[in-house]
């Protein structure tokens, strides 16, 4: 019976953190993104520059949605409350 | 739940020395990564040539991109800090790439390997900005504008090694065990999805090693500033 509940608990808890996750990332992202393209179509010599800045941010932004991606992984193949 | 070779995701071998415990297989996974950089530097400063070709002409192409970066971020006095900054690079890149090999696993996907090049950074921020602010109007920066700001300072400060270890490890090891599933997941005859993903993973092992050292750069260049 504690195994069922454990294992419900754990299968919805990593959905609901990579599913957070993915919004937390698509819309950070794309907010980034949205405003790099704009900056390129404004000024194409500074393409470059924009696209590296742009490559940072992402993996800024992106650093606790992974994290929570692997919190999910974890849960889900390496759970440790199931020993 | 054991998965892909028998081997649990996340588990280390163990080696006991004096006590202490290590993780051996990481280990030799960084040395290797330290060999591989230590051979690229070695064979690609033999017979140099003004205008260079081959093996040269990658690692100058690398060497000078970070040299200009460290030039804009760090300011003049970064070009001390050049050695480190583009050891750091060159080793995160090999020790990120290594884990795409078949058979061999990255040394960053420990949570040990990073927090220790973490704290390293940090560390010599704090002691670098010691230095050249000295001791008082160091720690008198922590409370400035306002007193109660001392709180945020010090979780930002705390924050800094934190993230750094915790970006590219999740970034390496969530990498790592989506391949492992991948390869359980689909079918040995269409490994579509797992070349998509190996592609994906070599562009995200770059941008991680890039991004700790943009940000090991970008924290070291306030600490080398003399006053606000």
């Amino acid at each position: 019976m504690e195994h069922a509940i454990i294992v419900a608990a754990s299968a919805i808890g990593a959905g609901l953190a990579i599913g957070l996750a993915a919004i937390g990332a698509g819309i950070g992202d794309g907010a980034v993104t949205a405003k790099a393209i704009e900056g390129m179509a404004r000024q194409p010599e500074a393409k470059g520059t924009i696209l590296v800045n742009m490559l940072i941010s992402v993996g800024l932004i992106e650093s606790i949605p992974i994290i929570a991606a692997v919190i999910a992984i974890v849960l889900v193949f390496a759970n440790p409350f199931l020993k | 739940m054991e998965h892909g070779g028998g081997h649990e995701i996340g588990a280390h071998k163990l080696a006991h020395f004096a006590g202490l415990t290590f993780n051996i297989d990481t280990l030799y996974m960084t040395w290797l990564a330290m060999a591989i950089v230590i051979l690229i530097a070695y064979f690609a400063t033999r017979r140099l040539t003004l205008v260079p070709t081959g093996l040269q002409n990658a690692v100058e192409m690398i060497v000078t991109a970070l040299l200009d970066q460290i030039e804009a971020t760090m300011g003049p006095r970064g070009k001390k800090l050049a050695p480190l900054i583009i050891t750091l690079f060159l080793f995160l890149l090999t020790a990120n790439w290594l884990g795409l090999v078949p058979g061999l696993t990255s040394p960053t996907n420990d949570i040990n390997t990073t927090l220790g090049f973490a704290v390293m950074v940090i560390g010599l921020v704090q002691i670098l900005g010691i230095m050249n602010k000295g001791i008082k109007a160091y720690f008198k920066h922590f409370f400035e504008p306002f007193i109660p700001f001392v709180i945020i300072n010090i979780i930002e400060e705390v924050s800094k090694p934190i993230t750094l270890a915790f970006r590219l490890f999740g970034n390496i090891l969530a990498g790592e065990i989506l391949i492992i599933i991948l390869g359980i997941l689909v079918p040995m005859w269409i490994p579509i999805p797992n070349i998509i993903w190996l592609g994906f993973s070599v562009f995200v092992g770059l941008v991680q090693a890039f991004i700790f050292t943009m940000l090991s750069m970008s924290y070291l260049a306030n600490s080398l500033k003399d006053h606000h």
